[in-house]
């Protein structure tokens, strides 16, 4: 009896000092994550690849401004300084984010004068935890060739295309998929009026300042006779303010539908360009 | 006898779970929404970022000092910017910044306004150094209101500011943190901790 009184006495004794133990502090309070999963970031560093949209957006409330350069083929040599006495065809474009997922822009291309009119919306983002393994986004535009003294009336003068990007990124490389349609009311002799695409851009993370990235469109189906499947590759410098694509591509045009209705040019036959783009990002108030 | 003890433990167990939270004994002061700035300058203009999820304990008795913040939590106002500074600040890795040290000179809980000095280990990039922080403890209706300000280089913590050629963040960095210290028992504290666990 007495033994078991003496170790009901050390269980009861100990019960209290856990008791007592429990109810102090720890010197440091347990480290706690805000948010435990969430959406891969930086898939790509800018809204545009090269001349495809990618399924990066432009945050709520805030404002990308970008101006993209194409300008003549390198193989002109030295008496064309290498394509850029050929005249660029500059786009200069704003894009607004109404939410983390829903973006609209404007942009206007020297080439046909062409202003573009646009929306992306991301559907999916691939997550940390893999819980969403990719990416997937939609983008629509609608492009008015603003031409004067052509004769055209105004619905002769849009093109409507859209988009559906699906992408995933791994450790450091981005792969994305984009199927496309394109519809010119008026499209150009010897083009159909539709055309479809497959958009195929990658980029690889050389570090947090550079990373190399490309793109191909191969164009499916009805086609002009002399178009030629796109084909840019590029080197993209992140300065922590601005995205620089510094790049070499076959086409000279930049939305995605002019890109396969007007590109004649095959890269791998030397028929390519130098070009730059440069991507800002502002602010317009935090939440 | 062992029925005797089971209530003398039961009792003491409602004791300590009914204990006036503001005893001072058993009181650290909490807070899990404490706001936090940082103040950046590149070249021709600066910018600020900040959370509102500081989170921090005092405990007088134990002269205990304990603060860290998530951050990813940190905003600067454009998304970009944000995820650049999380790659820059290794968050993956380590996504805390945290600070654990004392009072230089232990005192009681202020009953007005009072400069404090705090020594102790700053971490941020997985990197610890031994800092020294002043700032002001103020009593009010809710409980200590705490400010504090000091500047730290991000190269010290193996911090690489981004930027290209001369376009460059600056190494220092000016620190803000501002928060209201809750009076919370140790229980009470515990508990929480266990259930946001």
């Amino acid at each position: 009896m007495k033994q078991l009184h003496f170790l009901s006495s050390i269980i009861i004794n100990s019960l209290i000092v856990v008791l007592l133990i429990s109810v102090t502090t720890n010197a440091q309070l347990p480290r706690e994550r805000a948010q435990t999963d969430g959406p891969v970031e930086n898939t790509f560093w800018a809204t545009t690849n090269i001349g495809i949209s990618t399924v990066q957006n432009v945050d709520k409330h805030n404002l990308e401004s970008s101006v993209m350069h194409t300008f003549g083929l390198v193989r002109g040599g030295i008496d064309t300084f290498y394509g850029l006495d050929d005249g660029a065809n500059t786009k200069i474009g704003l894009d607004y984010g109404i939410s983390n997922k829903f973006s609209v822009g404007i942009s206007r291309m020297t080439f046909n004068k062409v202003v573009d009119l646009r929306g992306k919306y991301n559907i999916l983002r691939q997550t940390k935890s893999g819980s969403v393994p990719v990416d997937l986004a939609i983008k629509s535009s609608l492009g008015i060739s603003t031409l004067s003294g052509v004769g055209l009336e105004f619905k002769e003068r849009l093109s409507y295309f859209t988009s559906v990007m699906i992408a995933r990124k791994s450790d450091r490389m981005s792969l994305q998929l984009t199927p496309m349609i394109a519809h010119f009311n008026a499209p150009v002799a010897g083009n159909p009026h539709q055309l479809f695409g497959l958009g195929v851009l990658t980029s690889y993370a050389l570090n947090n300042r550079l990373a190399l990235s490309a793109e191909y469109l191969p164009v499916i189906g009805q086609r002009h006779a002399f178009s030629k499947d796109a084909l840019a590759v590029a080197l993209n410098i992140n300065t922590g303010g601005h995205v620089f694509q510094l790049f070499l591509a076959s086409s000279q045009w930049h939305n995605e539908q002019y890109i396969m209705a007007n590109n004649r040019d095959k890269f791998w036959k030397g028929e390519f360009r130098f070009g730059f783009n440069i991507h800002r990002v502002f602010g317009l108030g935090v939440d | 006898m062992i029925i005797n003890n089971l209530l003398f433990c039961f009792l003491l167990f409602l004791q300590l779970a009914a204990t006036d939270p503001i005893d001072p004994a058993d009181t650290v002061y909490y807070s899990d929404s404490g706001f936090v700035e940082f103040t950046s300058s590149v070249p021709m203009h600066s910018f600020s970022g900040e959370s509102e999820q500081l989170t921090g304990m005092i405990d007088f008795e134990e002269n205990i000092i304990d603060f860290y913040i998530d951050l990813t939590t940190l905003k600067t106002g454009i998304g970009k910017r944000d995820r650049d500074m999380y790659q820059t600040l290794n968050t993956e890795e380590h996504p805390f910044a945290e600070f654990t040290g004392s009072f230089k000179s232990p005192s009681p809980i202020p009953d007005q306004r009072t400069k404090v000095t705090a020594i102790g280990e700053f971490t941020i990039n997985g990197v610890t150094k031994e800092v020294e922080v002043q700032g002001f403890l103020e009593p009010n209706e809710e409980g200590l209101l705490l400010e504090a300000k000091w500047s730290l280089l991000l190269s010290d913590y193996d911090i690489k500011p981004p930027g290209i050629l001369f376009y460059r963040v600056d190494d220092t960095q000016e620190i803000r943190i501002e928060l209201v210290l809750k009076p919370t028992s140790r229980q009470e504290l515990t508990a929480e901790n266990e259930t946001g666990a």
